[in-house]
């Protein structure tokens, strides 16, 4: 039995916010965001709004800070970076607007690689400030393929990157466990339609559990698939709360998310 | 609300057999019935992985061991069918025919994956004897085109028909089909999408929804967090737990636990 209450308390670092063009989402405000984290644990979602990394960088990155205003304590914003509209005014918005709390990327949106030099200066803050980055990855793309990202983690080795979706199907799982052994900065995030239980035991036995991060991909994707896959999964206490929430705020200390209760790196 | 809202479900999607191109949990008899156990639950409709990806007709028996091997724990067997093809299968007819008699519980087909046509003149015989006999037919969005599923739907109104897989991406065309036919319905099996359940009940759609997990193709933990911690109240969640099953299988539910002296 399953139960209707969540146990556990819930950092979700993958999450976006709006609508989408190719498919209608049902109820994608922060309001109902919120309202769905109310009913499974989740203390604080880190959101990149859809405008942003569908359309427009600038206007959906306001999106996101319009959320965290609206609701704060519970929602956070990462700063979409277009590596085609203006990346120097982002960063600098982001440097100077700490409701920003990180950086998210995706290359095959935007169809730029991870290794061109217009991420350049993406990598190059994060490593000089300690602001995370999130982007896409996904198995065998030109752009964001797993493997690509060992080119940049070499270059920026303290630039703490996060790998979401984990390179998305099995195979890109592989890949991406490949990489974060070899790299520490690299970090390993959950969502994804092809994410199984078996598939993060894999991530936490072969990288540790205290790289691997919760995230959902909602409203893409409702939070509770992802987070089935955790909840369900025959971790550790320990493991589980390293995934859900523990992980992410050891990660997020550039700026610390809503509710830190100052986890410190021992 | 209530933890007791979350025991009972019946699992309406569950594939025994190993996959060969994903590392999903195991679905054989004895997963199954731990499956089963660790959540309360009170029955499963199994296929068989064989009849996907090997041999459609001929995988039918691996599912009806595995329903026959469990059937004190209320689990049925939902066979796969093909067109009639010489050397294959005579007729469809007669398969429903010998379905009925060893207590399937429903019929899926992977048009796509087998490589026919779901309308063809041919397949109409399956249909009918499945809405003759109570049979709904399950397939997967993957597998069917939605203007095919709007002509089974329009030309066999008394046959249920159970989506599944709808993943993330298919709202719009989902809506236009619930809307136009009242014998369609969409178990959990990754109905993904942010909200959708919750918009479906909220239409008085709620008795269209089944519970399913998937277990053999996808991590049952999908469908089990995505339903117990829905915004749903008790009775919504017990219903799309178990009381649309109960409706749609209902009658070989009964049966079986009237060979068993009453249970499941």
């Amino acid at each position: 039995m399953i139960g209707r209450r969540p146990q556990r308390r819930v950092v979700d670092v993958h999450a976006h916010l709006g609508p989408y063009s190719l498919f209608y989402i049902a109820e994608p405000d922060a309001a109902a965001m919120v309202g769905v984290m109310d009913r499974t644990g989740t203390e604080v979602t880190v959101v990149a709004a859809n405008r942003a990394i569908q359309q427009d960088a600038h206007l959906g990155n306001s999106q996101a800070l319009a959320a965290v205003d609206a609701h704060p304590g519970r929602i956070a914003a990462y700063a979409v970076i277009n590596p085609w509209q203006d990346p120097v005014r982002e960063l600098e918005r982001l440097t100077h607007d700490d409701r920003f709390v990180g950086i998210k990327v995706h290359p095959t949106l935007h169809r730029y690689p991870v290794t061109g030099s217009r991420y350049a200066a993406v990598w190059a803050f994060a490593e000089e400030t300690g602001c995370p980055v999130l982007s896409h990855s996904e198995h065998q793309s030109a752009y964001d393929a797993p493997a690509l990202f060992e080119a940049v983690a070499a270059k920026y080795p303290r630039a703490s990157v996060i790998l979401g979706h984990a390179g998305i199907t099995a195979a890109g799982v592989d890949e991406s466990i490949a990489a974060a052994v070899r790299h520490e900065s690299l970090w390993l995030e959950v969502c994804g339609s092809q994410m199984t239980g078996p598939l993060i035991m894999e991530m936490i036995e072969r990288v540790g559990s205290q790289r691997v991060l919760f995230g959902s991909d909602f409203p893409f994707i409702d939070q509770r698939m992802s987070l089935g896959r955790v909840v369900c999964a025959p971790l550790t206490d320990g493991q589980r709360e390293d995934v859900l929430s523990g992980n992410a705020r050891r990660l997020f200390r550039w700026r610390p998310l809503p509710g830190d209760s100052g986890v410190s790196d021992d | 609300m209530s933890e007791d809202a979350t025991t009972g479900w019946f699992d309406a999607r569950i594939v025994t057999g190993a996959h060969p191109a994903a590392l999903v949990p195991k679905s054989d008899p004895a997963a199954i019935a731990v499956h089963l156990d660790t959540y309360g639950m009170s029955g499963a409709l199994v296929s068989s992985m064989a009849s996907w990806l090997h041999d459609p007709v001929g995988g039918n028996a691996e599912a009806s061991a595995v329903a026959h091997g469990l059937a004190d724990r209320g689990v049925l067997a939902c066979w796969t069918a093909v067109p009639p093809t010489p050397g294959e299968l005579h007729s469809l007819d007669a398969l429903v025919m010998q379905a009925v008699t060893e207590g399937v519980a429903a019929f899926r087909l992977y048009p796509r994956s087998h490589g026919y046509s779901p309308v063809d003149h041919a397949m109409d015989e399956l249909y009918a004897a499945l809405a003759t006999n109570g049979l709904p037919l399950c397939v997967d969005v993957t597998e069917i085109d939605w203007h095919h599923l709007d002509h089974l739907a329009t030309h066999f109104p008394t046959l249920p028909i159970i989506l599944s897989n709808l993943g993330y991406r298919q709202l719009r065309s989902l809506w236009a089909a619930v809307r136009d036919h009242e014998n369609l319905y969409v178990d959990l099996v990754d109905f993904a999408g942010h909200q959708a359940i919750e918009w479906l009940a909220a239409r008085g759609l709620a008795d269209r929804l089944l519970f399913a997990t998937g277990l053999g193709l996808r991590d049952p933990g999908e469908s089990i967090v995505r339903l117990a911690w829905s915004g749903l109240d008790d009775d919504t969640v017990a219903q799309i737990g178990a009381g649309t099953a109960d409706r749609l299988f209902g009658i070989r539910r009964t049966a079986m636990a009237d060979q068993l002296g009453g249970r499941p």
